[in-house]
């Protein structure tokens, strides 16, 4: 089944903070990955 | 010493100039390496030079040969000979190539790449040979990306003479249309240019290996193209092995078996497209410690990485779908990786298309392949026939296809067999890159009246409720 419900953008952001997108809980509609949901994220890495 | 014995330094070499190697040596030089970019031939590849280009133009040249024999279907009354000038064709065709081929050139040249033409041969890990007729000069690089292509296969029992048994570069510069052609192999290439030469008034005999025309292909979509062909006057045989042939002056007698029978055809030339080889025997690969698969293929990661860490390959010689965009796009991740990016290979959809009569392109997944993957797929289907554009066009024989998952309504994949196939794909392709629905297809507005209504339409159907046919409940 598809991975990640993402836009192309977004999994190149994921890719350039390090973010595994597999790890990212979407908040979009079906589970979609936003790029505010990487960014968020990112910092719950970082705290 | 000579002088040609003291290396040159370069940051980037780029092997090769067709679609894979001129991308990545502009994307490398944007992101500010310094590139040399070596190819023994013409800039752009087989792509610009024989491939996609050159067919495209023999096709809309015989596509509009037949639109003006079939013109008084619609009410335009030809009179007088309508006459195909075969030199005349090729000519405009090589100019067609000549002005893309220019464009790479200044593009290169924009970017600040170094061209240099000759056959390179790797000396060791970061170090190439390059050889013309004039002279050899050593380069030392930090990276290095192969993108040296691949060629037509050769059937071993049926070599190509270049003058009766041709290749498909032999096949885009006939000076005439032959009366009658052979054609072995029944893949896309075989397929695209005897289409054209039967278009052009040629008497076509196209012999496949396997059970169908396009293998590998969806067969509901070659079905319409099978059906076309037999207008045209194209003989398919199917199941026939070829064994061999014989050239007598002017004809060519070709031996096939086709299912236990022994059969011969004859034409005045055989286009044998049997598939392609990956231009990686001649490289001095051993030398640099770069692994091939068994079947030739530069091994690669999904960075275009080969084992050796600052070695990289893209396009055809690194396999997978020998196509010029996965070339180009493969391109842009080497070149960003050696600039230091984190880029790789990471897409959801491939397209593919196949410049048949009427076209044929998809992308994602066919409904059992997304079985295969544990999909519940819904399939939705919406025919041209029911398009007001596509009538209008007098083109309206095929269908769009959508398959979604049954639960999420997510878009999977996309078939289409009919008019514009090759550009409606986009939409699909993209659709499915960004994780479209089905309902986020249908909610899009879609100018009236266009060929691209029929994706919309589809999309609606996989709902139940498209307006243009009644929907199956």
């Amino acid at each position: 089944k598809q991975k990640v419900l993402a836009a192309p953008s977004t999994r190149r952001l994921a890719r350039e903070l390090g973010v595994e997108l597999s790890e990212v809980k979407g908040t979009g509609d079906h589970g979609r990955v936003t790029d505010e949901d990487v960014r968020r994220h990112l910092e719950t890495l970082h705290t | 010493m000579v002088v040609g014995d003291l290396a040159q330094e370069v940051d980037v070499l780029v092997i090769g100039a067709g679609p894979g190697g001129y991308v990545a040596a502009i994307r490398a030089a944007q992101l500010g390496k310094n590139v040399t970019i070596v190819d023994k031939g013409a800039l752009g590849g087989v792509c610009l030079n024989r491939g996609c280009i050159p067919s495209k133009a023999m096709i809309s040249a015989a596509e509009r040969y037949t639109h003006i024999k079939e013109a008084s279907d619609v009410g335009i009354e030809v009179s007088g000979d309508v006459k195909v000038n075969m030199p005349k064709l090729v000519e405009w065709k090589n100019g067609v190539v000549k002005k893309l081929t220019g464009g790479v050139k200044s593009l290169l040249k924009g970017n600040k790449v170094e061209i240099v033409s000759g056959e390179a041969y790797f000396s060791g890990p970061n170090s190439v040979r390059v050889s013309n007729d004039e002279s050899a000069q050593t380069y030392k690089f930090n990276d290095v990306i192969i993108a040296t292509g691949s060629r037509p296969a050769e059937l071993k029992v049926l070599p190509f003479d270049g003058k009766r048994i041709l290749s498909s570069t032999d096949a885009l510069n006939l000076q005439e249309v032959p009366e009658r052609l052979v054609v072995v192999g029944g893949g896309y290439i075989g397929l695209e240019l005897g289409t054209a030469y039967a278009k052009l008034g040629a008497e076509v005999t196209i012999l496949e290996g396997t059970k169908s025309l396009l293998p590998g292909t969806d067969p509901s979509l070659t079905k319409m193209v099978t059906r076309k062909l037999k207008k045209l006057g194209v003989t398919v045989v199917t199941e026939a092995m070829v064994q061999g042939g014989e050239v007598n002056g002017d004809e060519v007698t070709v031996r096939a078996s086709v299912k236990g029978e022994e059969k011969t055809y004859t034409g005045d030339y055989c286009l044998v497209s049997v598939g392609r080889t990956p231009n990686t025997d001649e490289l001095g690969l051993d030398i640099a410690g770069v692994e091939l698969d068994e079947r030739g293929f530069i091994k690669i990661d999904n960075q275009c990485r080969t084992n050796v860490d600052h070695i990289y390959a893209i396009g055809d010689c690194a396999g997978g779908a020998l196509l010029a965009h996965k070339a180009s796009y493969e391109a842009k991740v080497a070149a960003e990786v050696i600039s230091g990016q984190n880029s790789v290979i990471d897409y959801q959809a491939m397209p593919f298309v196949i410049f048949s009569d009427p076209e044929i392109a998809y992308t994602g997944l066919t409904e059992s392949e997304a079985k295969e993957e544990g999909y519940d797929p819904v399939v939705s289907r919406f025919a041209f026939q029911a398009n007001g554009r596509a009538l209008s066009m007098n083109a309206a024989d095929g269908f769009v296809q959508v398959v979604a998952d049954k639960e999420t309504k997510q878009l999977l994949g996309v078939q289409i067999v009919g008019p514009e196939a090759s550009t409606l794909i986009a939409e699909a392709v993209f659709a499915i890159e960004m994780g479209a629905n089905a309902e986020d297809l249908a909610l899009t507005i879609h100018a009236h009246p266009t060929l691209p209504e029929t994706l919309m339409e589809a999309a609606e159907g996989v709902f139940g409720n498209a307006i243009h046919m009644v929907n199956k409940r």
